[in-house]
């Protein structure tokens, strides 16, 4: 009873549900021809791989284009401890017997949904095996634990993000696997894009600040690879954005959104602080 | 002309003028020269009087006899003196002590030479003092008497007056008798020194300095002499400003951030004491001075050098340009294949100076202005710095007044000096920097400038743009894109090559080259144009450059602890790894076969203490599988009626607590030595201690390596790999341990470090590092002090704790317990007392260690 009054609050929803008409799509700027290729991979069900740094958009562009097909999206974080059985499922005691409890997957693989693994080689290497089946011409998913085979629906998708640089090289996925997948690239987006998205995603912020925002952020870019493992993501300058909005002076929303976050070491964090202070000249204020 | 002596010795006047003349005539009979000087200072000295006439010249006699040299002294300065001082007396009881040591004639001359101005300076009472200490010097060496009589005493007194003589010479002679140290080589660098350390650093820098020159004259001569970096370095750890080279990191994080620009930093060679410290560059680095203003100015002074690459001041096509323009021909390249401006200069002869600041005054406003659009606040930051900074006094505030208009100028967006103006056209490049630097040039308000004032014409962060030969650049319009791909090199550091290279070069090779001496920023350029242009080469003077100390720069530096200063000293020890080539592959197998015993009993042992690898986790509360076990007993709780928690799942994870090991065993020449307490030579037990070690942990499987270190002074500390953390135990290891052999000293801590460095590549959890030693930490260059390495070793210590590693050492030195607690801490040391029992005790402790 009470799950189904929080179901009709919006609190609690199910894993898949088909996107509501209310809002309409998230906001996705396209960078290039990314829309398209994905339509025509979903068109194909072929799975789908999707390339780029972090905060560069992945998810929001996945959100966007699933809501724009109107099918139900199932996103699964991975993480070192993420084992197949947490994607598969696995029995449970309930009562006297045990039940078995379908994972994300194979709910997705039963019911139709885009099932989005995201940052895939974070979890442990047998989880990578377990969707092979998915990715070529028998769209199977094998249930081990109970002698099962299950096909899937014909609107099932399956969809990995994959952060290249960032892992080391003993965390890569392997050329097996990688090749299975229809590859979409994905980068921080150009000046005039970026600003856009900044503009929008803070808010309203004046067209002068996010200027100097973006401006400011795509230079220190330019640190990445020297000391600094993540560059200053779109969405870092979203959020500073929004911290300007917020009524954060600009430098203190550029330390809190794109330097501490970032970085512990202080040599980058002076050089940070160099480019930010930069733009944003101490005399203005919030 | 009262200063008529009233000593006992005044005689009525007539007999004191016969004196004289007996006197004279004595001098007459035996030196013409004597006879002649003294009548010639004669006259100067009778106003004061017939009795100090006749003293005057009885002691110019007696020192005549006493060394000639001397007396001629005495005699030639004596009339300026009198003349000066208006008084004999006080000079001439001062100069007769000089008597009393055989050879003090070039002490007396300085002494004589000096005795005026000293009086006119500091009144009597000073000059009395200032000629005491001296004398003091003479009765301690003479050598060192002359170097401080033959000093200005201006400089000694460092513009103090009498104080600042007292504090200079006081810590000289508190060494001369602790360590020998002479003066005349403390006077070489003490007055700068005392300048940037202040009174009391004084000591503590002038004590190393006789630490070093105990163990080698010519390093602890370039130490006083400021040519040593050692001294430097202390010296400029004193500075206060903002040191680049503490920040390299930052300055080349900024550049690249701003231009895309990885530009290498190095270090110039400018010197404390040389005038205002610049940022020059070669085109390919950029030389930062050790210590600047400001962090402020040094990160104008790194965006401001960058622009002169970016928009081509030294590209090679603009050079050509400006030959062609002045109708002549570049030079050949130099033998490092740079270019140099110096003969466009040359036709401006002695106003050179005057010419080059303003060039480079339209030439900085050039890229400077092109520069402001990439970097939003490079602008405001100049302008901000240069208004701090405020008016130079004399000449060359009228430069830097202009120069900040035009700034400012540019900065608000003002109308700019029209002749500066075309500089600021999207099309100007050098040549038309060149140009308008020519128009103000024929500007006679600017006013003639010295080469000792050019440097203060100049805004902060700015500096001369043509000191040193620069490698041709190829045009590059702004991007600095490709300056990565230029050299391969370490980002993190700034790069060990130091700026000066010239003076390793022979001397006549470096007479040849013209622009041999192009390096030093300040150099005694004379202004009559002679030695500028390409003409006839003529010998260069290479600067106080005889002789110099070279460091060695090519190791890994490591800090070390100073407890005299209670500080660290950075990059002071430099550490070479070094593979230890001895290998004795057949006294291994006589190790292994005489120790066979020990290794099987060892062996035994040790397959107990093999770690648990992938240990199953039961009765988790999550985890892969279900734990049968636990699942039974929960449902049968539950079915009893009890409410048991869910811990039912199994997880597999390794357990066992990874150990690693580092062994590291002091290698100095101790170890050759017979143990009181033993058979044979330290060095046997000790390799075989490390071959039991060796074998033994290799059948537990833990990760360990053995490695051995010594030292020759503070920039030599060989560490040897005998084994390494990835590498197998094989023979090669073996025979390498085989050949373990002593020598040098023990510098433990900088090995400590080395060893640290080690381990942050191991993950294990914990870190196990066992020194391995025979004596106290000791090196040449430790002044006998003890206690310095001491306590070195104990902060190494420390810094091991905190980097996570648990420290340990086994001694052989029965006497261990006296040092050992204050270093390593109670219950962190062990001492052997049988040298034989060394290699069945150290797997032992390790295994012990490791529970």
């Amino acid at each position: 009873m009470k799950n189904l009054i929080n179901r009709i609050r919006g609190v609690e929803r199910d894993v898949i549900e088909k996107p509501g008409d209310a809002g309409g799509a998230p906001f996705y700027k396209p960078q290039g021809d990314e829309i398209e290729i994905f339509q025509a991979a979903y068109s194909k069900r072929l799975p789908v791989m999707l390339k780029g740094p972090t905060g560069c958009g992945k998810t929001r562009f996945l959100e966007h284009v699933a809501h724009t097909l109107g099918q139900p999206l199932v996103t699964v974080s991975c993480h070192e401890d993420l084992t197949s059985s947490d994607l598969v499922g696995r029995f449970l005691l309930e009562g006297e017997e045990t039940v078995w409890q379908d994972g994300p997957l194979t709910r997705s693989v039963k019911e139709g949904a885009i099932c989005y693994l995201d940052e895939i080689v974070e979890a442990r290497t047998d989880t990578t095996v377990v969707i092979h089946p998915l990715t070529d011409h028998r769209r199977q998913l094998p249930l081990d634990k109970k002698s099962q085979i299950i096909d899937a629906h014909e609107d099932f998708m399956l969809v990995i993000s994959y952060n290249p640089g960032y892992q080391t090289v003993l965390k890569d996925l392997k050329p097996s696997t990688k090749q299975r997948f229809v590859g979409i690239h994905f980068d921080y987006p150009a000046e005039d894009v970026e600003r856009e998205i900044v503009a929008k995603e803070s808010g309203g912020l004046d067209a002068d600040r996010v200027e100097k925002l973006v401006a400011a952020g795509r230079k220190a870019r330019a640190l990445k690879d020297h000391g600094l493992e993540e560059a200053t993501s779109t969405r870092a300058l979203a959020y500073a954005g929004e911290l300007m909005q917020a009524g954060l002076s600009p430098r203190v929303a550029c330390r809190a959104a794109m330097i501490a976050p970032i970085t512990d070491d202080p040599e980058l964090i002076q050089a940070l602080e160099e480019i930010f202070d930069a733009h944003f000249p101490e005399s203005e204020a919030a | 002309m009262s200063d008529i002596a009233t000593n006992g010795g005044a005689k009525p006047e007539a007999e004191e003028l016969v004196e004289i003349e007996e006197i004279l005539q004595h001098l007459e009979d035996i030196s013409f020269v004597a006879h002649r000087d003294t009548k010639e200072a004669l006259p100067a000295i009778r106003p004061f009087g017939a009795t100090s006439a006749r003293r005057w010249i009885e002691t110019a006699r007696d020192l005549f006899f006493h060394d000639r040299e001397s007396g001629k002294s005495f005699m030639r300065h004596s009339a300026r003196l009198a003349e000066h001082m208006q008084t004999v007396e006080l000079w001439l009881e001062q100069a007769a002590r000089f008597k009393e040591w055989v050879n003090s004639n070039y002490a007396l001359e300085g002494f004589m030479a000096q005795a005026d101005r000293v009086y006119d300076a500091w009144g009597e009472a000073g000059e009395r003092e200032w000629a005491e200490i001296g004398l003091r010097w003479c009765a301690r060496s003479l050598p060192d008497a002359r170097a401080y009589f033959e000093t200005d005493f201006e400089k000694l007194a460092g513009g103090r007056g009498i104080d600042g003589l007292r504090a200079l010479i006081e810590p000289a002679e508190t060494l001369f008798d602790e360590r020998g140290l002479t003066l005349d080589a403390y006077l070489e660098g003490a007055p700068i020194a005392r300048n940037l350390v202040g009174d009391q650093g004084l000591l503590s820098w002038a004590r190393r300095g006789a630490d070093l020159l105990k163990a080698g004259r010519s390093r602890g001569e370039a130490y006083f002499r400021l040519e040593s970096d050692e001294s430097l370095k202390l010296l400029l750890e004193a500075l206060p400003g903002f040191r680049p080279r503490m920040h390299g990191r930052f300055l080349r994080l900024v550049l690249m951030a701003w231009l895309d620009a990885d530009i290498p930093l190095a270090d110039s060679s400018w010197k404390p004491g040389e005038g205002r410290p610049m940022l020059e560059t070669d085109g390919r680095r950029l030389f930062m001075p050790a210590v600047m203003d400001s962090r402020e100015e040094a990160i104008v002074a790194t965006q401001h050098a960058a622009a002169h690459l970016a928009f081509d001041t030294y590209a090679h096509s603009e050079v050509e340009r400006l030959f062609a323009r002045a109708g002549a021909e570049h030079p050949p390249l130099d033998d490092k294949s740079r270019i140099t401006w110096r003969p466009l200069f040359a036709p401006f002869e002695a106003r050179m100076f005057r010419f080059q600041v303003l060039f480079d005054l339209a030439e900085d406003l050039r890229v400077n202005a092109r520069l402001a659009p990439r970097i939003p606040n490079f602008l405001p930051r100049l302008v901000a710095l240069a208004e701090v900074h405020g008016r130079p006094e004399g000449v060359a505030g009228v430069y830097f007044d202009f120069a900040l208009k035009a700034h400012q100028a540019l900065l608000r967006d003002e109308p700019q000096d029209p002749r500066l103006a075309r500089v600021l056209e999207p099309d100007a490049d050098v040549v038309t920097a060149w140009a308008v630097g020519e128009e103000l040039f024929a500007d006679e308000a600017f006013p003639e400038i010295t080469i000792e004032d050019r440097a203060e014409a100049y805004l902060p962060g700015l500096s001369l743009n043509q000191s040193l030969p620069v490698y041709p650049q190829r045009k590059r319009d702004g991007s600095l894109a490709d300056f990565r791909d230029h050299e391969a090199h370490d980002e993190h550091k700034f790069e060990h090559q130091k700026q000066e290279e010239q003076p390793q070069q022979a001397p006549e090779q470096a007479q040849k080259d013209p622009d041999a001496d192009i390096q030093t920023p300040q150099q005694e350029t004379s202004g009559t144009g002679g030695r500028i242009g390409t003409g006839i080469p003529q010998p260069a003077q290479v600067a106080k450059r005889a002789a110099p100390y070279t460091p060695k720069k090519d190791g890994i530096p490591y800090p070390e602890w100073d407890y005299r200063e209670q500080r660290y000293i950075s990059d002071w020890v430099n550490l070479y790894e070094r593979v230890l080539d001895d290998e004795d592959p057949e006294r291994a197998a006589t190790i292994l076969s005489e120790n066979a015993d020990t290794l099987k009993r060892l062996t035994r042992g040790l397959e107990m203490q093999r770690p648990m690898r992938l240990a199953p986790l039961r009765k988790q509360l999550d985890g892969d599988e279900l734990d049968t076990e636990a699942v039974i007993d929960y449902i049968a709780d539950k079915k009893a009626g009890l409410s048991p928690k869910a811990f039912i799942y199994r997880r597999r994870a390794v357990q066992h607590r990874d150990t690693a090991v580092l062994m590291l065993a002091d290698m100095s020449t101790s170890i050759m030595a017979r143990h009181p307490g033993g058979q044979g030579k330290i060095v046997d037990r000790v390799r075989e201690g490390m071959m039991l070690f060796a074998e033994a942990i290799e059948k537990v499987g833990d990760p360990y390596a053995i490695s051995g270190f010594a030292s020759k002074q503070r920039d030599q500390v060989n560490y040897y790999w005998l084994k390494d953390f990835n590498e197998d135990l094989n023979d090669t290891v073996r025979a390498r341990i085989a050949g373990v052999s002593g020598r040098l000293a023990s510098r433990m801590g900088a090995g400590i470090r080395h060893s640290l460095e080690a381990f942050r590549r191991s993950s294990a959890q914990r870190r196990l590092l066992l020194i391995l030693s025979d004596g106290r930490p000791a090196d040449y260059d430790d002044g006998g002090d003890q206690r310095y390495l001491h306590e070195d070793t104990r902060m190494a210590m420390k810094e091991a704790v905190d980097a996570g590693v648990h420290p340990f050492c086994i001694t052989l030195d029965p006497s261990g317990s006296e040092y050992l607690p204050a270093i390593f801490g109670p219950g962190h040391y062990t001492i052997i007392d049988h040298v034989d029992e060394l290699p069945r005790r150290l797997p032992e402790i390790y295994l012990r260690l490791r529970q």
